[in-house]
């Protein structure tokens, strides 16, 4: 089999530009256009090692796919092809401000729970959580623009937590539902 | 042989790359084999034109029995009777404990394994040696119906299995001597089925109640792609339940005490009895006979729906979880398809409908359905449709982790990623010389360890020693197509490789595997019969030796010239055979020759005992 340059970057295998706003029906369709040339079931009977190949690239094109269509994880794999140094998530954050506003929002996200109206109240708070991850990635693509990196990278944090908080609420939501 | 082509200018070109594939559906309740003949899929039925093969395996004194020979043998002979095997597939020995009240089999484990194994008469025997029996059967019946041997299969398998599930069916496949082409997902096999692929895109909902299983799929199709968004379920949930519910209640009327294994039995398969009526009729009666104790008694659909309306429940909260999974809602779902004998029942496929708000595809025959989809997908990769450009995108049903300080699971893929997938994980040394570490790789969405399903450990040794901290381990977990795992590792400053031994937690070790092949029944059985061939070769040999030998010397002697050409005409045919015969032919061309020589050899011992008296003593003649 005829395997793909591996050395190219993710933006490069799917053929779209190395910037945050993609069309993401263009991504999924070359995803699986590609999937369609390389997954393991093209291979069935083709020879020990091409199985194994296309085990390999089919694995890539996937982590690829999973990187570039999840807005955070595409944010963070932005700074690092351009060469930002991104630190690790341990580095906690010194902006007081944002740390106020995430004590605020799990706050909220907890009192659904025991609210009467908890299921109404978590829709609400969902629309502002939607809100509130857009104007961040308006933010990061800014300071990305600017070559501002290091604020770049603060925004790409911020996103994940809002990320992160959008997950817990729709698991509370779930629990609320079976109730 | 180009005489014997007969086809017409213009026509296709026969087939001669056609390569014979079937697809199975390897049940809780009941298996199928199915095949695509002539663009169309099939079930292959038995001699008796049933397509449904009970999953039930005996072990009889003197053979096997596999299906309804050996369903009819449960009540009879409950501990040799093995049925539905497929909720032990992967399972250990405190999953089996669970089990305990719901199968009346001896379990026990031996020494240096952790596969849980049944006691029967044909010695200790593991969920995958049964399993390959099942297989055995279907594949003698497609082989007999294809008229050769099967290029490979694709077998199906819930998508809730985790890796240890997985890897025992495939080890089931390896050990009846299958080419396993693909594991396939029940609920994407069955919207294959359905044809979906060459419907509108959008989003199915696949709900599958087996006899032992629950799944929901959530799938997406695009351009002939289906992919799996998301999948749910309940690996222990299904008809099988149900039956449950409605022998207690059975017992609860009926007052029964002392159950023993086979009233329990009796007792299952009346309310099996019952709930398949209760499909098609409002109530209907229930009569249980076991010596002193009888009972009889109705139940309508009323009842029957009350005592089962927890368990449909219980698939509709999955259904809930799934959905929300991959992140669309109730109205997004265009189709859903229904599959599974348990969808048959009334309850399911009204509070299925008024959960997803639409009816239901229940046109194919649910039990059917699965192996219809996976003779196509086995159709096609096997290369016999080479336009089809239909892909089959599949998810990991549930996380990879490894266990980390504290007996914390460490999350490395999560549920619901596109596989195959690989991960890295980089890993340091933390002793100087250290050569070796060990990974604890878990399934599973708990965050405790020990609530998880342990997988496997991996030894990795034989990196070069440096000073603690210095190596740079990078561990890589691959998984593919069919959701099995393996893990790989590199220390990267000096490119050394890893020697890795695997101790799985729950599965046969590849040497278990390797042993079980040695004595597997169907090779036993092959070198019988080759041994059988071969015994009848040298005896066709013999006889047409002797025969020859005894010609020349006094052939025209005794025998008139017509006897001579009778004899002749035997011995010719059986010599031909010889080469080319099999051992049952050959065994009738020697009785066939060894009849028309049998008034030959009568009159060449009358001779020869003449001979032998004209030189000797009467007292010295053997009596």
């Amino acid at each position: 089999m005829q395997s793909p340059d591996l050395s190219q970057n993710y933006f490069e295998l799917f053929g779209i530009n190395p910037v945050f706003d993609i069309d993401c029906s263009r991504l999924h369709a070359e995803q699986q256009r590609l999937q369609a040339t390389y997954h393991p079931d093209r291979y069935v009977n083709a020879s020990e090692h091409d199985k194994r190949v296309s085990v390999q690239v089919a694995s890539w094109v996937n982590q690829a796919y999973e990187t570039l269509q999840d807005p955070v994880k595409r944010s963070r794999y932005l700074l690092e092809i351009n060469g930002a140094d991104i630190p690790d998530d341990s580095t906690t954050t010194s902006d007081s401000v944002f740390l106020m506003e995430q004590i605020d929002l799990r706050e909220q996200v907890e009192s659904c729970r025991h609210g009467e109206d908890g299921l109404q109240q978590s829709h609400k708070i969902e629309t502002r959580l939607a809100h509130r991850a857009d104007e961040l990635a308006r933010e990061f693509v800014a300071h990305f623009k600017a070559g501002e990196f290091d604020k770049a990278i603060v925004s790409s944090r911020k996103m994940q937590f809002i990320q992160r908080i959008q997950q817990q609420l729709s698991e509370l939501q779930f629990e609320l539902e079976e109730l | 042989m180009a005489l014997l082509q007969i086809s017409e200018p213009g026509e296709a070109t026969v087939p001669h790359a056609h390569r014979h594939s079937a697809g199975i559906d390897l049940g809780t309740t009941n298996s199928l084999v199915a095949t695509v003949r002539s663009g169309e899929a099939i079930c292959l039925p038995d001699e008796d034109g049933r397509s449904l093969l009970p999953s039930v395996v005996n072990f009889g004194n003197a053979q096997t029995l596999v299906g309804y020979e050996a369903q009819a043998l449960q009540t009879s002979d409950p501990l040799n009777s093995i049925a539905s095997i497929k909720r032990l597939m992967g399972r250990a020995r405190q999953d089996v404990i669970q089990l305990g009240d719901v199968v009346p089999y001896e379990f026990v484990t031996s020494e240096g394994s952790n596969v849980p194994r049944i006691r029967t008469r044909s010695g200790d025997l593991s969920a995958v040696e049964i399993s390959a029996e099942i297989l055995k059967t279907l594949t003698h019946r497609a082989t007999q119906s294809l008229g050769g041997d099967l290029d490979g299969v694709v077998i199906t398998v819930p998508a809730y299995f985790d890796d240890a599930q997985r890897q025992a069916t495939r080890d089931a496949a390896t050990l009846a001597g299958l080419n396993l082409f693909r594991l396939l997902n029940e609920p994407t096999a069955a919207a294959v089925a359905y044809g979906l692929d060459r419907d509108a895109d959008g989003l199915i909902a696949v709900y599958d109640l087996g006899g032992g299983t629950f799944d929901i799929s959530i799938l997406r199709l695009n351009k002939g792609v289906f992919e799996v968004l998301a999948t749910g379920g309940d690996s222990s949930l299904g008809g099988d339940d149900m039956d449950h519910a409605l022998g207690e209640w059975i017992v609860r009327q009926g007052g029964f005490a002392d159950i023993d294994t086979k009233l329990a039995r009796h007792i299952l398969l009346a309310a099996r009895q019952a709930k398949e009526e209760l499909t098609t009729t409002e109530s209907t009666g229930i009569l249980i006979e076991y010596q002193q104790q009888q009972w009889s008694g109705t139940i309508d659909r009323h009842q029957f729906n009350e005592l089962i309306q927890p368990l449909v429940q219980k698939t509709l909260t999955a259904c809930r979880r799934a959905l929300r999974d991959a992140g669309i809602s109730k109205n997004d779902i265009g189709q859903v398809v229904m599959v599974g004998g348990s969808t048959r029942v009334p309850l399911v496929q009204s509070m299925t409908g008024e959960f997803f708000e639409r009816e239901p595809m229940c046109e194919l025959d649910p039990d059917k359905v699965v192996a219809l989809g996976a003779a196509i997908q086995a159709d096609i990769l096997a290369g016999n449709k080479p336009d089809s450009d239909m892909l089959l995108l599949d998810v990991l049903p549930l996380s990879l982790g490894i266990e980390t300080m504290g007996g914390l699971s460490e999350k490395i893929i999560s549920r619901n990623t596109a596989i195959p997938v690989a991960r890295g994980q980089d890993f340091t040394t933390f002793k100087d010389g250290q050569t070796a570490m060990s990974i604890h790789v878990v399934q599973g969405e708990r965050e405790l360890v020990s609530d998880c399903r342990s997988l496997a450990r991996f030894d990795l040794c034989g990196f070069p020693p440096m000073t603690a901290g210095a190596a740079r381990i990078r561990v890589t977990y691959q998984v593919d197509a069919d959701g099995l795992m393996s893990v790989s590792a590199e220390e990267t400053t000096s490119g050394v490789s890893a020697d890795i031994v695997v101790k799985p937690s729950y599965g046969l070790t590849d040497t278990e595997i390797e042993s079980m092949l040695r004595d597997s029944m169907e090779h036993a059985r092959e070198d019988i019969e080759l041994r059988m061939l071969k015994e009848q070769q040298v005896e066709a040999k013999r006889v047409v030796e002797a025969i020859n030998t005894a010609l020349a010397q006094d052939g025209e002697v005794l025998l008139s010239n017509s006897e001579i050409a009778r004899i002749h005409k035997h011995r010719d045919q059986l010599e031909t055979a010889i080469e080319t015969g099999s051992a049952a032919e050959l065994k009738q061309l020697i009785k066939a020759l060894e009849d028309a020589s049998e008034i030959y050899v009568a009159r060449r011992m009358n001779a020869s005992v003449q001979v032998a008296l004209t030189g000797k003593q009467i007292d010295e003649v053997d009596v």
